[in-house]
């Protein structure tokens, strides 16, 4: 006991305590710390604005967010700097790599092959569900038809693009950047499917055209010599839903003349082939499912995961 | 201050019944027992069905299911709850409005969820394992108990032992239970464990106080009969015995967070702090996109993923497991992972005196004989003495230290060292046998051939011990009287004293002369005792003389004085080391003992506690000889607070002490006052550890940040309530502790910022895909493939990793300002590092896509096309078209390539976080080998391996793009060694706050602070070998302690640079 309270008399009566009380003040940071600390918890939400506001802006010492303006000014300074050497190293690496590819054909074209298949009309998904005696019901697909095959009118592929030989790849060398010829593509060619005839495409007698199309891939050969043909059939279902379809033109083949495909740059007219199908005897009233697919060599049409490489599913529902 | 001891006393006097009070034959009827017969075993087993075993019930454990789910939803497992529960009722919308193909969501959550619970799982299992170690130790050694039942002596473990069984205790023995005793011969206990006080004392079958505690006929449950033999009717068992009672008290003192969980605390909010708030910020951007609110919810989880590091409390729990077995290794058992840590920031440990700083066992430390005083080796192995023994002197001295001495070697001990030998006897005796026996070889043999024909042992009222011994010399007839006690009675009882083995006359100068040794061994703490002999006259004392003790007929006066010898507890050798890396380590060493003040002074002072230049308030007042009222109390830096004080002082009062000395002794404290002490350090925000191994101690162990049983003393009850156990109790494996807990911290830092910054890399796709609509650039899965993948190993590496300067030589922690993750270390790894990881994975990610035909022009805005499933012939920027599993998979490979990438820049992060200062090239560690391998490995196998398993979104990349962020990897590494060349060349920047160093300055070692003397007027602070801190230098002021600045020469700081308050202080700041 005698220690402590000697100590607490000390204090007043030594000629260094003064200056001794100073280094106290600083050397112990710890105990002011507390003290702040402790009173801390009985602070009250008036307060807790106020020091908030000195945070955001202290009018003393002019620090905004505990920062002064020269200070921001260095932060902001060196991100600005920091990022836009950045923004420069990503440009300068993406402008390298573009240099690395070429213009027309696609480094690796491994992902996009074998073909795809789509139909036309396409509105919202893959069920073409009409009722004859209702023509509002058929007639977003013929619009749908109509406007796509108005790049196949006859007068247009006559304009812009050539007749090739029949049943052989129309291979055309020369330097990769110029310009390549496509093959003609008319819509008469799809005879009771090209709307010339019959403009509703069939769909007003329950006939309907469906129109299918190959994925385009650059430089891709499609049956390797074959035409690769199309054929449809009921899928999971009776087979007596669907009793006849006519394959235009040919017997449903995509012409080998019309490959391969050069890309957009230099095939600028090309025009995919196309096939129809019309479906002149289906199950009426009756969810028709129809799987349609390529048949060739080189073509993968039985992918699980891939339901639209080299076939195609769709649903008819054809009512009176 | 509420202490569970103000009701101590009171409950368990209360608790014992009347027992003390009662005779032997009322204790019989009371228990239903019988003194000679013992109890029947029926009635044994039917008492112990009613009583339960004679065990304490282990503190209650939080059930297992508790430990568990508390894994469940700790940390950041809510938020990735969340994400699943989101991804759970998005599906749940989709199933609603029919559309089927969203699998993927139920998918994602109940992959999230299994997450949550593997990495629960795994933290449960790593604690249960740590807690399993403990629980193995504490059932090393089943206690035996020899119990008369059915009239027979049996061996029975202790736990089965019941009220009313009569047990029979020898020297040696633990007490089984509670005991009244009914017979007792020479019975010593050492209660050391209950009440602190390291004597041992006597027990008799007599009721000599009111007090139970007090009263002599009880024995308590666990403390130790020394010596003698007791005979004794159990009275209370298991939890109703007294240390039961004191140790369901300790479960009262609440357990407080460590530091460590407070930092992980703290950074799991920081965290989930940027991951929430950056989540609803872009959840609003998304909405207001005009985005599907589904749409927008699965970029919230998207985005909470990304954020959130999901291996890395893992990895912490790992990393502070490795450290434990580490530390286990040298001898520091840790019951509590997080308690690692604990010991490396603490920054005042109070430390037991015996046992701990101590060899816990008396050795002769200094002898006194031709007027000369000799030191004695007292190290653990002594294998010879080196004094000089050719004076006759000594020769007589040493042959009264053989004979007249009671102790003995336990038989079948001859092949261990002397010094590990077990011996019957007292401390001192066993101190005087051993010494005997180092010098002069075989002592029972000469005690042999000097043979013992008489004896008084010692007792308190004479203060002597005296035998009579035929010579071994056959020539010389006579009988050796040999005698040692307390020295002035010794001296009281001779006439002469042996100088250079001569008797000459005990004058006044020679008195004087003996005074003043006494007085020098005694003033060091040292337990003096005097030794004195005569050779009885052959003709008055013939070969038949029959000696009579009781009748003394025999001289025991004018004796031949012949030497003093002292003893002490000394120190162990290592602690004096180990008590100065303390100190360079910043780390305040508190010695608190039950010991003499004087004895714990001189032990302080040989260990370093108290530095040999310091000075208590007394030692000031007896050099400049005025009374200790007028001494400067702020010049003493030492204190010696006896416990006699303590208890009358306020917490003020205390805080004052504690506050204004830097090495402070309790003495004459009893185990409670301990209590006192850590909470006054805890109130000057100290880390505060506590060594201890009594029962009584286990509330001050609970109550500090970290409590250290001693494994070897320690009870059980002290064991339960510390944090670790130091199996060989010395204390500098508490020293290696620290160094182990201060680079864990330090490598956890390393950890976390290695794992924040792919955070960024990962988050920004989720950004990017948002507001420009392309591919999603990184899949969710994908996301944790690299966080619980290949960052693992890696980040776990990071915990082998060296400390980069003499972590010894810096101040603890400082809990509030030094924090585990700060803002530097956030934003260096989120806004520099971490950015430009993103950007070389966007790079590679563009040049993936590029090479197929999809030029970053067409990415931009084609997100809602590209995912939409009925569009089946996409054209990309060649004209070629895509159905959407094409596409699928191309995104896919999109995804592989941005693994890959960040992986590739996780080794360059991985590198440049091995160190926070020093280059690369000047710290190796081969685990992180282990790691850089591991990482890239685990990814080979991802994508080459699992590449055909669509379900994780991982195809077989091309070669090539493994190699696209290279330069990017290459670019950190390089910014980063910039980075740590400027820290280490300019430190004290003010630009550092960008570059993390913050931490670094505060961190940086004070102990080689140099200040220029003379008129140059700077200060320089030397933070490397090559490299000076120049002024401005304000932050550092704190560090800057009154020690440190006293051994400057002429201090000069100045205030030159910015000005700084403390500066100005210290400005002309003189050397006293």
């Amino acid at each position: 006991m005698h220690l402590s309270s000697e100590l607490l008399q000390k204090r007043g009566n030594n000629p260094r305590s003064q200056e001794n009380k100073q280094d106290e003040e600083v050397w112990v940071p710890d105990r002011r710390e507390n003290e702040t600390r402790a009173n801390m918890g009985s602070k009250t939400w008036a307060d807790l604005a106020a020091e908030m506001k000195i945070f955001l802006w202290n009018p003393e010492e002019k620090t905004c967010l505990g920062r002064t303006a020269k200070s921001w000014g260095l932060i902001l300074l060196f991100y600005f700097v920091f990022y836009t050497c950045l923004a420069g190293m990503f440009a300068f690496c993406m402008y390298v790599m573009l240099l690395t590819l070429s213009p027309y054909t696609p480094t690796y074209r491994d992902r996009v092959s074998p073909p795809g298949v789509m139909i036309r009309p396409y509105l919202n998904g893959f069920t073409i569900a009409f009722n004859v005696s209702q023509p509002n019901t058929w007639q977003p697909y013929v619009d749908s038809m109509h406007h796509f095959l108005a790049a196949y009118d006859d007068k247009v592929q006559e304009e812009k693009n050539i007749e090739c030989i029949s049943g052989k790849y129309f291979i055309q060398g020369g330097n990769e950047s110029e310009e390549k010829k496509a093959c003609q593509f008319k819509r008469s060619l799809l005879q009771n499917c090209s709307g010339i005839e019959d403009p509703t495409f069939g769909y007003s007698k329950g006939q309907p055209c469906i129109l299918l199309k190959m994925n385009r891939i650059i430089g891709y050969r499609p049956g390797a010599g074959v035409p690769v043909r199309v054929d449809c059939k009921v899928q999971k279902g009776n087979e007596s839903d669907l009793r006849a379809v006519d394959f235009y033109p040919g017997n449903g083949t995509f012409d080998l003349m019309y490959y391969p495909y050069y890309g957009k740059f230099t095939h600028v007219n090309y025009t995919s082939p196309l096939v129809a199908m019309h479906f002149t005897d289906v199950k009426r009233n009756n969810l028709v499912p129809i799987q349609c697919s390529l048949n060739g060599k080189g073509i993968i049409n039985d992918l699980n995961s891939d339901r639209f490489l080299g076939r195609i599913i769709f649903t008819l529902s054809i009512g009176k | 201050m509420k202490s569970p001891f103000c009701s101590l006393s009171f409950s368990l006097s209360f608790g014992i019944q009347d027992d003390h009070r009662l005779s032997a034959s009322e204790l019989e009827t009371k228990y239903g027992t019988s003194i000679s017969e013992g109890l029947s075993s029926a009635k044994a087993a039917q008492v112990l069905a009613r009583d339960g075993p004679n065990a304490l019930t282990p503190p209650k454990a939080t059930p297992e299911i508790v430990k568990f789910l508390k894994q469940m939803i700790g940390g950041f497992s809510i938020l990735l709850w969340i994400g699943a529960v989101f991804s759970w009722i998005s599906f749940g919308i989709q199933l609603a409005q029919g559309t089927v193909s969203f699998i993927d969501q139920l998918y994602l959550g109940v992959v999230l969820a299994l997450v949550v619970i593997l990495t629960g799982i795994f933290a449960y299992y790593q604690e249960a394992k740590s807690t399993n170690i403990m629980a193995s130790f504490s059932k090393m050694i089943p206690q035996q108990a020899l119990v008369i039942r059915d009239g027979e002596k049996k061996e029975l473990p202790a736990d089965q032992l019941v009220v009313g069984d009569i047990v029979e205790i020898k020297g040696g023995d633990r007490i089984p239970a509670d005991i009244r005793l009914i017979f007792a011969q020479g019975c010593k206990v050492d209660n050391s464990s209950l009440t602190g006080e390291s004597e041992p004392q006597s027990r008799s079958c007599d009721f000599t106080h009111e007090n139970p505690l007090e009263t002599k006929n009880i024995a308590f449950y666990s403390t130790t009969c020394v010596e003698g033999t007791a005979t004794g009717i159990v009275i209370n068992t298991g939890d109703r015995t007294i240390i039961g009672r004191i140790a369901s008290l300790t479960s009262g003192v609440g357990n407080e967070k460590t530091p460590i969980a407070i930092e992980i605390e703290h950074f799991v909010y920081l965290v989930a702090g940027v991951a929430i708030s950056i989540g609803v910020l872009f959840f609003i951007i998304s909405v207001s996109m005009r985005y599907k609110i589904l749409d927008s919810i699965i970029f919230l989880i998207g985005i909470i993923v990304a954020n959130v590091p999901e291996g890395l409390l893992a990895t912490v729990t790992v990393s502070l497991s490795l450290t434990a077995k580490r530390m286990a290794k040298k001898n520091c058992l840790v019951k509590n992972l997080e308690a690692v840590e604990t010991l490396g920031s603490t920054s005042v440990i109070c430390s037991d005196k015996t046992g701990t700083l101590t060899q816990n066992r008396m050795t002769v430390a200094h002898l006194w004989f031709d007027n000369q005083i000799y030191s004695a080796d007292t190290s653990e192995d002594q294998t010879t003495q080196p004094f000089d023994q050719s004076s006759p002197s000594w020769t007589a001295l040493s042959k009264i230290v053989t004979l007249c001495n009671r102790a003995e070697f336990r038989p079948g001990q001859e092949n261990l060292p002397i010094m590990k030998r077990v011996v019957v006897g007292d401390a001192s005796e066993t101190a005087l046998l051993k010494f005997a026996e180092v010098i002069l070889g075989d002592v029972m043999n000469i005690r042999a051939q000097n043979k013992k024909v008489a004896e008084i042992p010692f007792n308190s009222t004479n203060k002597f011990q005296l035998s009579i011994h035929k010579t071994d010399d056959p020539n010389d007839e006579r009988f050796l009287l040999v005698m040692k006690g307390a020295p002035e009675r010794i001296l009281e009882r001779c006439s002469t004293i042996m100088i250079n083995g001569k008797e000459e006359p005990l004058d006044s100068e020679k008195a004087e002369a003996f005074q003043t040794a006494y007085m020098e061994l005694g003033g060091m703490g040292e337990r003096v005792l005097g030794f004195c002999h005569l050779y009885l006259p052959e003709n008055e004392f013939p070969d038949t003389y029959s000696f009579d003790t009781d009748s003394m007929n025999f001289p025991t006066s004018n004796l031949c004085f012949v030497g003093l010898l002292s003893m002490i507890d000394p120190p162990r050798s290592t602690v004096p080391d180990a008590v100065s890396k303390c100190r360079s380590a910043g780390i305040k060493v508190i010695m608190v003992t039950g010991d003499h003040p004087i004895t714990a002074k001189a032990i302080a002072k040989s260990v370093g506690i108290i530095s040999a230049t310091s000075e208590t308030v007394e030692d000031i007042a007896k050099r400049l000889n005025i009374p200790v009222e007028q001494v400067n109390w702020r010049e003493a830096t030492a204190a010696v607070v006896n416990g006699m004080e303590l208890k009358d002082m306020s917490s003020q009062q205390l805080d004052e002490i504690l506050c204004n000395h830097s090495e402070i002794v309790f003495a004459r404290t009893s185990p409670q006052q301990k209590l006192i002490i850590v909470e006054g350090c805890q109130r000057q925000g100290a880390v505060v550890a506590v060594t201890g191994d009594g029962v009584n101690d286990s509330p001050a162990l609970k109550k500090a940040d970290i409590g250290i049983a001693m494994g070897i003393a320690g009870s059980d009850a002290a064991k339960n309530a510390a944090d670790m156990v130091l199996l060989d109790d010395n204390f500098a494996s508490i020293v290696t502790g620290v160094e182990e807990g201060r680079l864990i911290f330090d490598n956890l830092k390393k950890t976390i910022a290695y794992t924040l910054t792919k955070n960024i890399a990962e988050l920004c796709p989720f950004l990017i895909y948002i507001i420009a609509s392309i591919p999603l650039p990184i899949g969710t899965i994908t996301i944790l493939f690299i966080d619980l993948g290949t960052d693992i190993i890696p980040s776990v590496a990071l915990a082998y990793e060296k400390a980069e300067s003499d972590i010894m030589n810096r101040r603890p922690r400082n809990k509030r300002k030094d924090r585990l993750v700060n803002e530097q270390l956030a934003i260096y790894s989120y806004l520099q590092i971490g950015i430009m990881q993103s950007v070389g994975a966007f790079v590679t990610y563009f040049t993936v896509y590029a090479e197929q035909g999809f030029l970053p022009s067409t990415l931009l805005g084609v997100r809602v096309n590209w995912e939409n499933n009925a569009i089946n012939d996409f054209e990309d920027s060649y004209g070629q078209e895509w159905t959407k599993y094409q596409r699928t998979y191309l995104q896919w490979t999109g995804y592989t390539a941005f693994f890959v990438s960040i992986t590739i820049q996780q080794v360059a992060d991985l590198i440049i976080r091995k160190t926070r200062r020093n280059s690369i090239f000047q710290q190796g560690n081969k685990v992180i080998w282990v790691g850089i391998f591991s990482q890239i490995g685990i990814a080979l196998i991802l994508t080459y391996g699992l590449g055909h398993v669509t379900a994780l979104n991982f195809t077989p990349l091309r070669f090539q793009y493994w190699f696209v962020a290279v330069p990017f990897a290459i670019l950190i590494w390089v910014y980063d060694e910039v980075r740590k060349l400027f820290i280490r060349r300019y430190p004290g920047n003010h630009l550092h706050p960008i570059f993390l160093s913050k931490e670094n300055i505060t961190n940086f070692p004070i102990s080689s602070l140099l200040l220029q003397a003379g008129g140059t007027r700077t200060c320089i602070i030397k933070t490397h070998p090559h490299h000076c801190l120049l002024p401005p230098y304000g932050d550092l002021l704190p560090l800057l302690t009154k020690p440190l600045l006293l051994e400057c020469p002429v201090c000069a700081i100045s205030s030159m640079g910015s000005p700084h308050d403390g500066v100005k202080e210290f400005h002309d700041y003189e050397k006293k």
